[in-house]
């Protein structure tokens, strides 16, 4: 049973639909569903529209067109459950040194050898839920439940461009150096994200990741 | 999200300059500083109070002035606020990426190689499709005082009558560890009832986080595009401007509107 998306207003220029409270990847599908719907119909002065793992958020130039008249123009996207359009089918492989700062740690605090957690790591097939973050930067899931270990309580200040890491059941790719409070536990030479590129972000919501251990 | 934190400023000076409103000019922080002009310009600054000189003789905000080739526009030093913005006839011609001409640090994009200006830098103008002399925007000329106002965010019910009339009656102090990505704000910490444990979701400038226990962080124009710590309140978009504008130590307090 579906429930009926809610909606809140996110300031003056946005407004948030919620379809579930808890993570799932039908939902998931159902959101960017429901986001691609919304894009294709084009509004004017709807500036952004931005899926994420439940919600979506819709930006919009509110000194053109108000909330209400946005709330009735989507609402029939918003409400019906048409897969609008079939999820990427895209399949990405990032080649991996695991050799992260963390994979002890990880190693620790989950029980098992550097070498379980690596295998576990890499033996997945991941989905991409979303992206965001900083430009590039999709979550992926779902991670190996034995893996799963809380976020560390001091984020690192500076984590390195094309670190691999976990955090409660996700894992990802930071595209650039930024703080950070997952554990990392590889690297990637990819570059993840790339305006010379297009589409510039190397994983897109709804593709599928692999990690594939490399010596390199 | 990205582009000026002093937005109404920024356009108010490309209007004056007769540039189109999304022309990039330098938002300019913290020090002083000399630009050199290697040709004629006509240039206006705004948004924070600032002592500038050209040549050595004082300027003043909001007035357009044409710069021959050879001169030095010297920052003496910001006197209040944090931004000053100094905009030029034509805009500062960068790239447009991702349909905008802003600069973003965190991913490297825009501007001069998606980095800081730093001294040396050369800095290419466009070219000025107007002549001067149209209406004289007042919008910054006088910055309103009093309270902020807010609008209340996705999770405004996890916080109860006592918090909000908390949040509602202090006096935040903006914190030293502010920046483009976010305010944190001291003064006060707030708490949340009942479940805060929420997938991340979209967030946007202005929006007021409140992470566990902790003291709030008004996300700014480069900071993240989710979150997924409570929104109580998002700040009105005509008082983005003035509140980008708060240097650290300086007080403000929050009213809700609607």
């Amino acid at each position: 049973m579906q429930h009926t998306p809610s909606i809140a207003r996110l300031g003056d220029d946005a407004l948030l639909i919620r379809f579930a409270n808890t993570i799932s990847w039908e939902v998931g599908t159902r959101v960017r569903a429901a986001a691609a719907g919304i894009r294709a119909m084009e509004i004017e002065s709807v500036t952004d529209v931005v899926p994420a793992y439940t919600t979506i958020a819709v930006y919009f130039d509110s000194a053109r067109i108000t909330l209400d008249s946005i709330v009735d123009t989507i609402a029939s996207v918003v409400n019906t459950n048409a897969s609008v359009v079939a999820d990427s089918s895209a399949i990405v492989e990032i080649p991996v040194r695991y050799d992260g700062p963390d994979l002890d740690d990880v190693a620790e605090r989950t029980g098992l050898t550097v070498r379980d957690v690596i295998a576990r790591h890499s033996s997945r097939t991941y989905r991409a839920y979303m992206s965001g973050f900083v430009p590039g930067f999709a979550y992926l899931g779902d991670l190996d439940p034995l893996l799963i270990v809380a976020r560390r309580s001091v984020p690192r200040l500076r984590v390195p461009a094309g670190s691999v890491a976990i955090a409660a059941a996700q894992t990802a790719v930071y595209p650039f150096e930024t703080p950070g409070g997952w554990h990392l536990i590889g690297s990637t030479t990819l570059r993840m994200f790339d305006v010379a590129r297009n589409p510039p972000a190397l994983i897109r919501a709804g593709d599928t990741v692999r990690f594939i251990p490399t010596d390199a | 999200m990205s582009g000026l934190a002093d937005r109404d400023s920024g356009l108010a000076l490309n209007a004056l300059l007769g540039n189109d409103p999304n022309a990039a000019m330098i938002e300019w922080a913290v020090a002083g500083g000399v630009l050199r002009f290697e040709r004629d310009a006509s240039v206006a600054f705004g948004g924070a109070d600032a002592i500038c000189a050209l040549n050595r003789a004082p300027l003043q905000a909001r007035v357009v002035y044409h710069v021959p080739w050879g001169s030095e526009l010297q920052i003496e030093r910001i006197v209040r606020g944090r931004f000053l913005l100094i905009a030029i006839a034509g805009g500062i011609d960068v790239p447009i990426i991702l349909g905008s001409r802003s600069t973003l640090l965190s991913a490297r994009i825009g501007g001069a190689e998606g980095r800081r200006l730093r001294t040396g830098d050369s800095i290419a103008t466009g070219i000025a499709v107007s002549r001067v002399g149209g209406d004289v925007p007042l919008a910054t000329a006088a910055r309103n005082s009093g309270p902020v106002h807010v609008t209340s965010g996705p999770q405004a019910d996890l916080f109860d009558d006592l918090g909000w009339s908390e949040f509602l009656g202090a006096e935040f102090i903006v914190s030293i560890a502010s920046d483009r990505v976010g305010y944190r704000l001291d003064g006060l910490t707030l708490s949340h009832t009942g479940d805060t444990a929420f997938p991340s979701e979209p967030t946007c400038i202005g929006a007021i986080q409140v992470p566990n226990g902790g003291s709030p962080i008004v996300i700014m124009n480069d900071g993240p595009t989710v979150g997924g710590y409570p929104k109580i309140a998002v700040i009105c978009k005509s008082e983005m401007s003035r509140f980008a504008q708060l240097a650290p130590g300086e007080k403000l307090r929050f009213e809700l509107t609607r």
